[in-house]
């Protein structure tokens, strides 16, 4: 009785759990404008994954596997459905998720599949990452809406993500972590593994005893797909930034239903992968333009963000394309050659950005 | 007859022998909007006083139509057709419209019915959209302002100055707002305005004057001005033989976060305000008047209450917290330095002893029940001694010490709390060179002690010589933020003026 009242309460008086606020992009997550600065190298139709083997560049293009040769792209193989989710094993097999539901595992890009995992519950298979012992870790982002369907999964408050371990030699598949709210992306460091859980905009340390613990939270993105950097720790994506009109409306069950019911999901208050499309998108009012001038603290409908991880998962420093830019809904980041390579979905860019440069933005 | 109609000839106005204004050369010409620009202090609020009689000048000399006049009260100004419209409007909130409008003028015997015709005859001429029965208390932002400058026409003022006018107001009153000044301009009357928002002046204006510290720096037509051009004009001083005169070369790494403060609202100063500080760092706050800095951190003292409904969170190391009052943020670590000394920072007449020990007991739950001198005298004497403060003893009364020292005992007062997060609201305001460098040296040896330091300051070279990391506010928000290795003081002007 006493929980519910003061849920009531907080809800009433927009504190506790309904506090509608979002955190400032501030201290290493001080916004500057180097993902939109970086060079864009192709210009693809249906982005969704990268990974390295550290010589190559692979990216999942739609149905396509392209790999990167020069500033061009090649199509290495093509499958019948799209590719949710890739990466790159230390032997040299190349892991592949298709459209959420099954994952084949190819010793070389070409090859027949060695191993395929079709397990009856897949649904939304959106990251894969070499795990301990010759097996591979995948997150099944909802069990209730496909990848492709992430923003209803959003907006119905989804809580039914996974962390999965895929055994290549038996084909076991073992449940590490459930009920995750979106998990989108994973990555072993140490003996823990760090995994994205998006819709509570934070990283959680998966230990072996199956502990959790909130290695960055509070976040004001929407966090995704993790990548090792070749120097220690991580290279993490963010597709979107929350904004308080998003916050508010996710505590507003019956409008959200409403409109989830009504409007056409282009046009639902929710965060997208990219924005200033149409007149009908939705913005947080009269906070856009100042006399005629976009601010750069007007909140964004959509953003481009990779953040840099210590090995402890303390964030260094962040590249951003901020709410007058175009390279946003970043969902994968790698680092190859001394190079971050992202995918920028919004505009289905693959963008490169030497280390070099960001050090010299950075500083500058 | 001359085209100009008010002119300030060597204006100077001394506050305690200290320049407000100096040697300033103003001219204002018939039918023209003029813009005053320039950051906190420099001379902006005082040269408009001057002109609308609240104050008078120290030298120099003012004409009005060509006759020199020295306005000794708002009443003199205005009879010599000089009015202005404050930022805290002068209505009589608990009046009516028309009464407002004719406050001053009542005759022998008044017809309420009478004066509501009246009031809204002229209120209709101007074209403004104002009820003359509504009670002023009642009316939004830019109606108050109406009615201040109907009252002000009706006065038949000729120059009309107004001080921030579009603070307060929304961006479609903003609109309004330009439309009724555009309006008075046809009408034959003068504009003087202060204003913080460049692009209001740019858009605004007829000609632009800036001053800085008090001095005249430069008056053009608005149309020979773009925003770099302002800025590198408010900012452009030289600072070579300063204690401001070397620039950082390294900052401190920032530590754990101490404080976020997300989405704070109190209305109407602070506005979606949201931030972080870490351990081991000054952060420092700069802004101009109305930036919402001080109020912000008022509010995550204790000092202030945010809005009562979806008024944001205060997090202290990533815990919500919401102080109603100081004593449980003094109690979690907080101190705030108070930017008014006088008023909030200590009890004039009480000891420097008994003022260091007062901070003491404000930390301890429920106060003390028997006081110790002896302690008090203790920890008055260790204080004077690291603080350096300057007195004949700790039983000398904090009235008799210097501006500086005062200021060194209000900073022992919150010290002596031990704190983990002190914000210093204007450190160093109204105090001497010498005891500025000992303060400053204190703020730096704090955060080397890996306390988290905010400074709050309206001196962008105190701001860039003390920060690791500098965060810009504008209209009640930290709209920018940048480190002070790549920090200069156009960059940050730019951004709290734009």
């Amino acid at each position: 009785m006493i929980p519910a009242l003061k849920s009531f309460a907080d809800r009433f008086l927009g504190r506790g759990d309904a506090t509608i606020t979002v955190p400032s992009f501030d201290g290493a997550l001080k916004p500057n404008q180097i993902l939109e600065q970086a060079e864009t190298i192709t210009q693809l139709e249906a982005p969704e994954d990268l990974a390295t083997d550290g010589t190559s560049l692979y990216i999942a293009d739609g149905p396509a596997l392209l790999r990167l040769e020069g500033k061009g792209t090649t199509e290495v193989r093509r499958f019948d459905r799209a590719i949710s989710a890739l990466c790159c094993l230390p032997d040299g097999c190349l892991a592949v998720a298709l459209e959420g539901r099954e994952v084949r595992v190819f010793r070389t890009p070409s090859a027949e599949a060695t191993t395929i995992f079709s397990d009856a519950t897949f649904n939304a298979i959106n990251a894969l990452a070499p795990g301990p012992s010759g097996t591979l870790l995948a997150t099944d982002g909802s069990a209730t809406r496909p990848t492709s369907q992430w923003g209803h999964d959003l907006m119905e408050r989804g809580r039914s993500g996974r962390v999965l371990r895929l055994e290549l030699e038996s084909g076991r598949v073992t449940t590490l972590a459930s009920g995750l709210q979106y998990a989108f992306g994973v990555c072993m460091a140490g003996e823990a593994l760090l995994v994205s859980e998006s819709w509570r905009h934070r990283v959680l340390a998966l230990s072996a005893d199956g502990g959790r613990r909130a290695v960055l939270d509070h976040l004001p993105v929407y966090p995704s797909r993790l990548s090792s950097a070749p120097s220690g720790g991580f290279w993490l994506t963010a597709f979107a930034a929350r904004t308080l009109l998003v916050e508010f409306v996710l505590r507003e069950n019956a409008y959200r239903r409403r409109m989830m019911k009504e409007i056409d999901p282009e046009y639902w208050i929710a965060p997208k992968l990219r924005s200033g499309l149409s007149f009908l998108e939705p913005m947080q009012g009269a906070h856009i333009k100042t006399m005629g001038v976009v601010k750069p603290w007007a909140p964004p409908r959509s953003y481009g963000l990779v953040i840099r991880l210590s090995e402890a998962g303390v964030p260094l420093y962040a590249v951003h394309s901020r709410v007058d830019g175009l390279n946003h809904g970043i969902v994968a980041a790698v680092e190859m050659d001394g190079a971050l390579y992202a995918l920028a979905k919004g505009p289905r860019r693959l963008l490169r950005a030497p280390l070099g440069m960001i050090e010299k933005e950075l500083q500058a | 007859m001359s085209d100009i109609v008010l002119a300030l000839r060597h204006a100077t106005k001394l506050y305690a022998g200290v320049p407000a204004i100096e040697d300033v050369d103003f001219e204002l010409r018939r039918g023209e909007i003029h813009a005053l620009v320039g950051e906190n202090g420099a001379g902006k609020s005082t040269l408009t006083k001057v002109m609308a009689g609240v104050v008078g000048l120290t030298s120099g000399t003012m004409q009005v139509n060509g006759v020199t006049a020295a306005p000794r009260t708002p009443l003199e100004a205005r009879h010599l057709g000089v009015a202005m419209v404050f930022q805290e409007n002068s209505l009589v909130p608990t009046m009516t419209v028309a009464q407002n409008l004719f406050l001053g003028q009542e005759r022998f015997y008044n017809r309420l019915r009478g004066i509501y015709i009246a009031a809204q005859q002229f209120l209709q001429s101007l074209n403004f959209d104002v009820t003359p029965t509504a009670t002023v208390g009642l009316l939004g932002a830019a109606k108050k302002q109406m009615v201040e400058i109907a009252r002000a026409v009706l006065h038949d003022a000729k120059v009309i100055i107004f001080d921030e006018p579009t603070a307060t107001l929304t961006p479609e009153e903003k609109k309004y707002f330009f439309d009724l000044v555009r309006d008075l301009k046809r009408r034959g009357v003068s504009v003087v305005f202060i204003s913080h928002a460049l692009e209001e002046a740019l858009i605004l204006a007829d000609r632009i004057t800036i001053l800085r510290d008090g001095r005249h720096v430069v008056t053009d037509e608005a149309k020979n001005f773009d925003r770099a051009r302002i800025v590198q004009a408010m900012v452009g001083r030289d600072l070579s033989n300063t204690l401001y005169g070397t620039r950082k070369t390294s900052v401190r790494p920032p530590g754990a976060r101490v404080l976020t403060v997300q989405n704070l609202k109190l209305a109407p100063m602070v506005k979606n305000n949201s931030l972080s500080v870490f351990a081991g760092q000054i952060t420092g706050v700069f802004g101009l008047v109305g930036a919402g800095r001080t109020e912000t951190f008022k509010v995550v003292a204790g000092v202030l209450k945010r809005d009562f409904f979806h008024g944001g969170e205060v997090m202290l190391h990533g815990k919500p917290v919401r102080y109603r009052v100081p004593a449980p943020a003094v109690r979690a670590g907080i101190a705030y330095i108070t930017e008014d000394r006088k008023v909030e920072g200590f009890f004039e007449t009480m000891s420097v002893a008994r003022n260091i020990y007062l901070g003491l007991l404000a930390k301890l739950p429920g106060g003390r029940f028997f006081l110790s001198r002896r302690e008090a005298d203790k920890l008055g004497d260790s204080w004077v001694e690291k603080l350096k403060v300057r007195s004949t003893g700790n039983a000398m009364k904090v009235v008799e010490l210097s501006g500086g020292n005062q200021q060194k005992v209000v900073i022992a007062k919150s010290l002596v709390q031990e704190p983990e997060l002190i914000i210093f609201d204007e450190p160093t305001r109204g105090v001497d060179v010498g005891a500025i460098v000992e303060i400053h040296d204190l703020i730096q040896q704090l955060a080397d002690e890996g306390k988290a330091v905010v400074v709050i300051s309206s001196y962008l070279p105190e701001i860039m010589a003390l920060s690791d990391r500098i965060l810009v506010a504008r209209q009640g928000k930290v709209v920018e933020e940048f480190s002070a290795l790549e920090a200069t003081e156009e960059k940050i002007m730019y951004a709290a003026v734009h």
